[in-house]
């Protein structure tokens, strides 16, 4: 028997989220040694985790549109000749790193929010709309011809051929891009952002392990489950 | 209105549409710099400043936004390489002029002025840069003659140079802050560099020795696959948290060099996301002769080192070098994260001028950045490209 795809994310997920509960966290940092000095509570990490998953969240919607949206128009047939404008931009795009996004955006827009989710669109498009042309692209052509010969407008062909066949293939451009936003958003803590990156980032500023080591398996934790979910979503599509 | 296009196009000679196509583009062009502000005028280095529009470039503005018009027209109206090349001679020159304009008028406003006061390149000077970019990239690709687009980089380089030599940009903000800390910049690149080709070549060989350990392969691809999961923040942090637990638990460690903080983790953190697209290419590469080619090769004797240096290297050469391009322009964005550990490099002089709020400090760091992760990228293309092109023959 197979296991299921996300079983294994799963269980990381779950194991790095408690590791990252204060009890355990500070039986692990006693037995590394390190001065006993108080955890953030769990209701604290809730807390910067729900704030994590919000921005994380509303940047995979905003990529998620913009990314799909413009893979649909991509790969329609007036839009061919873009196509290598798109390849050329998503290499550009992916010189700039976020933290160099964020810093640049610190600036422009002040602390906090907008640097990240800048820095949240300006690194997830890219892929998004690359894998979702790429997804399209492999629909084969006889399905399409198939859509034509019954008779289906061109709009018909895109919602009853291609974005079905084309469905998994974008909800794994989509996991991707989930797992990268939850990277982004950490690294938003450097722009003052508060999420599960913040007490990584102060934790390294104080040369205190303990919340480094809370919040990195609480990212990581989040990063997993949300990967498990997405693996899940496609293992049902598949099926 | 398409018939009479298409007409219009056979007896002259050009394509209509393209030509309407190129006048919108000119025109957003000028419209943007013209409302945007080119520069800020601001007391100290800190401060954001009161912005200033194209009239401070004076006529010298008007010269560049016609010079901008004719390229279009030119890359309009004809598609003959010819055309295009005329194009991208009149860009490169609209963009070094727009460069000595911004920096002449940088000089006449802080003339006379306290010593920190800052002349600042605003958001309508950044575009108007990064278009005159993308217009002569373009102008470059249709002239399609090989090297065009290199050349053009490299005289427009060796241009700059020289009139930052002659000090026409110094007044600009960005030269200023240069100047203050021209060492140190020049030590964080060369470092970065560095951090980044140590975290390549590590993750090469750690990719190879465990490609070669067969019965754990599967595992293996589990855990690189999953390692990538993991933020690079979250593994920076913990992987710290643990050094440090690790020298706390067993003080005799320190005596080995190890440390907690500094470029060793920073190095070991990213070299495991480099594994992956290694990983990905080694498994391509090895795959790119078919199995007919082994079996022949098998059976006319070569041995399993000659199998690989000579039908397996060849055949996946491309693909090897693709994996070393992607791991490459990852490394250099994630040694500028490495700064938060203490590694060094570029992500030092951005995480201070974030920390200062100082946004010039903040460009001296990001732009080599940039600078460094697109000139790897496109010549490592042009050596993947160049490996195809020779497998097909």
């Amino acid at each position: 028997m197979r296991l299921h795809p996300a079983l294994g994310p799963l269980l990381v997920g779950l194991a790095l989220a408690a590791l990252s509960h204060p009890g355990v966290a500070s039986v692990i940092a006693m037995s590394l040694g390190a001065p006993a000095r108080r955890p953030l509570s769990a209701t604290r990490l809730v807390e910067l985790g729900s704030h994590h998953l919000a921005l994380a969240s509303l940047g995979l919607a905003l990529v998620g549109s913009l990314g799909v949206g413009l893979g649909v128009v991509a790969t329609r047939r007036r839009a061919e000749r873009l196509r290598r404008t798109i390849d050329a931009a998503a290499a550009v795009a992916q010189a700039v790193p976020p933290v160099v996004v964020v810093a640049l955006a610190l600036p422009l827009l002040g602390f906090g929010g907008p640097p990240t989710l800048l820095a949240l669109v300006a690194y997830g498009i890219m892929p998004t709309l690359r894998s979702t042309v790429g997804a399209i692209e492999a629909v084969s052509p006889e399905a399409r011809e198939a859509g034509i010969a019954l008779g289906l407008t061109s709009r018909q062909v895109l919602t009853q051929v291609e974005l079905p066949l084309a469905g998994a293939g974008i909800l794994d451009a989509l996991r991707v891009a989930l797992v990268l936003s939850i990277a982004t958003t950490a690294v938003g803590a450097l722009a003052g952002a508060s999420t599960l990156g913040t007490p990584i980032v102060a934790g390294l500023q104080n040369q205190n392990l303990m919340p480094m080591l809370q919040g990195a398996g609480a990212t990581a934790a989040l990063a997993f489950l949300g990967d498990a979910l997405m693996l899940g979503a496609v293992a049902l599509l598949r099926r | 209105m398409t018939a009479v296009a298409k007409a219009i196009d056979r007896t002259v000679g050009f394509d209509i549409w393209q030509l309407w196509y190129v006048l919108a583009v000119a025109g957003a062009l000028s419209g943007i710099a013209g409302a945007l502000p080119m520069l800020r005028l601001a007391a100290n280095r800190l401060v954001v400043g009161t912005p200033l529009t194209a009239a401070a470039l004076g006529p010298a503005g008007w010269l560049i936004a016609a010079l901008c018009l004719f390229g279009a027209i030119g890359l309009g109206a004809s598609r003959s390489r010819f055309a295009a090349l005329i194009a991208l001679a009149t860009f490169a020159t609209a963009l070094v002029w727009l460069t000595v304009a911004l920096g002449q008028a940088a000089t006449d406003l802080t003339a006379g002025q306290p010593p920190a006061t800052r002349a600042r390149l605003a958001s309508g000077g950044w575009a108007g840069l990064l278009m005159l970019t993308c217009a002569m990239t373009w102008a470059a690709g249709r002239a399609r003659i090989g090297g065009a687009g290199w050349l053009a980089i490299a005289s427009l380089l060796i241009a700059f140079v020289l009139l930052y030599r002659a000090g026409v940009y110094d007044s600009l903000s960005l030269a200023v802050e240069y100047r203050a800390r021209a060492a140190s910049v020049q030590a964080a690149i060369v470092q970065h560099i560095a951090l980044s080709a140590a975290a390549v070549v590590l993750a090469a060989l750690t990719c190879a020795l465990l490609y070669a350990w067969r019965s754990g392969r599967y595992a293996v691809d589990i855990a690189i696959n999953g390692l990538q999961v993991v933020p690079a923040v979250a593994l920076l942090g913990g992987l710290v948290a643990l050094v440090s637990g690790m020298l706390a638990a067993v003080p005799a460690l320190r005596a080995t060099g190890l440390s907690a903080i500094g470029p060793g983790p920073a190095v070991l953190a990213i070299a495991c996301y480099l594994l992956l697209p290694f990983w990905r290419g080694l498994e391509g590469a090895l795959r790119a002769a078919d199995p007919a080619t082994r079996d022949a090769a098998t059976a006319i004797g070569l041995t399993r080192r000659q199998i690989l240096l000579d039908i397996h290297l060849p055949l996946g050469a491309p693909i090897l070098i693709g994996a070393l391009r992607v791991a490459s322009v990852q490394a250099i964005g994630l040694v500028t994260l490495g700064a938060l550990v203490g590694a060094g490099g570029l992500g030092g002089i951005v995480f201070d001028g974030m920390a200062q709020f100082a946004p010039d400090l903040i460009l001296l760091g990001t732009l080599p950045v940039i600078g460094l992760s697109l000139l790897i990228e496109r010549s490592l293309s042009v050596v993947e490209d160049a490996a195809r092109r020779r497998l097909r023959g």
